[in-house]
């Protein structure tokens, strides 16, 4: 009973966090003026769910931070490019989470960020039905490694500090 | 099939280099163009003549996604006001190659130079 509570407990704390780094990140102007590129700090979260809880855990921990992110921070059609990227991006990250250890978390940041990105352009790309927008393809490839392997790192840092305290 | 660490960073930094730099060549050495047509959901709702403009002057789109101020000059088009979340529209800044298009993602506004002859896509 004590072991469910503690997971739920940690769903929580998880969601919320990431819910403040996206809001938090959505103030800061974005330094590169090309749509779509951005740091993706929740993403560090996500990747912590990812590995301290199951897949299962770790998707509904994005799923409600891209709802309520929509609510404190975006719009219904920012909703569609997130949910987009997000669940992309989630389908990496079940794929490679196992696969590749945790000491290379970096890597499978960067493909998830990768997934993220081309998620967000095919749907600006239908959205809009401009497939010249294919032209930012490799700007968002490019954010989307350096981005990525960030948001990696940083998780990995995180995941190893939460396991010296033992969650 | 294990990659080294090493092996993994130098293939990342330089894919992302490659893409970087080819993302800016088409930037800023894309095509030039003389008309740049403005559209909303993917349907042309203005074509603007980039040419022969003696004073720069504004556009304002409104429609039911939101606003934006289309500003025309010379040779170039920018985005100057918008009242979407992130304005990365605004700080595209000025525009005036076919490269990239402008675009305004929560507004669903893309704006694209075309050359005078050019029609292929719009």
């Amino acid at each position: 009973m004590t072991h469910g509570v503690k997971r739920l407990a940690l769903m929580a704390l998880l969601t919320a966090a990431s819910l403040i780094l996206f809001v938090v990140e959505a103030q800061i102007p974005s330094p590169v003026p090309v749509p779509g590129v951005k740091l993706g700090l929740a993403n560090i979260i996500t990747l912590v769910a990812m590995v301290l809880l199951s897949r299962r855990e770790a998707g509904l921990v994005l799923l409600v931070r891209i709802l309520l992110g929509a609510v404190f921070a975006g719009s219904p059609s920012t909703l569609l490019y997130s949910a987009a990227g997000g669940i992309l991006a989630y389908a990496v990250m079940c794929l490679l989470v196992k696969r590749i250890p945790e000491n290379r978390l970096w890597l499978t940041s960067i493909f998830a960020a990768l997934a993220h990105n081309a998620g967000q352009l095919i749907i600006c790309i239908l959205v809009t039905q401009t497939s010249q927008l294919i032209v930012y393809a490799p700007a968002l490839a490019a954010s989307g490694i350096l981005t990525g392997a960030f948001t990696g790192v940083a998780a990995a840092a995180l995941v190893k500090a939460l396991h010296k305290i033992n969650l | 099939m294990k990659i080294s660490t090493k092996k993994w960073i130098i293939l990342f930094a330089a894919a992302a280099g490659i893409c970087a730099a080819v993302f800016l060549l088409v930037r800023f050495l894309g095509p030039k163009g003389t008309v740049a047509v403005i559209s909303v959901d993917g349907e042309v709702i203005r074509r603007v003549a980039l040419t022969g403009v003696d004073r720069p002057y504004d556009i304002e789109i409104r429609t039911e996604y939101g606003h934006n101020t289309v500003h025309v000059e010379e040779g170039a088009v920018s985005v100057t006001a918008a009242d979407c979340p992130d304005r990365i529209c605004v700080h595209q800044g000025r525009v005036t190659t076919a490269g990239i298009p402008i675009v305004c993602m929560p507004h669903r506004l893309v704006i694209q130079i075309e050359g005078d002859a050019v029609d292929a896509w719009s």
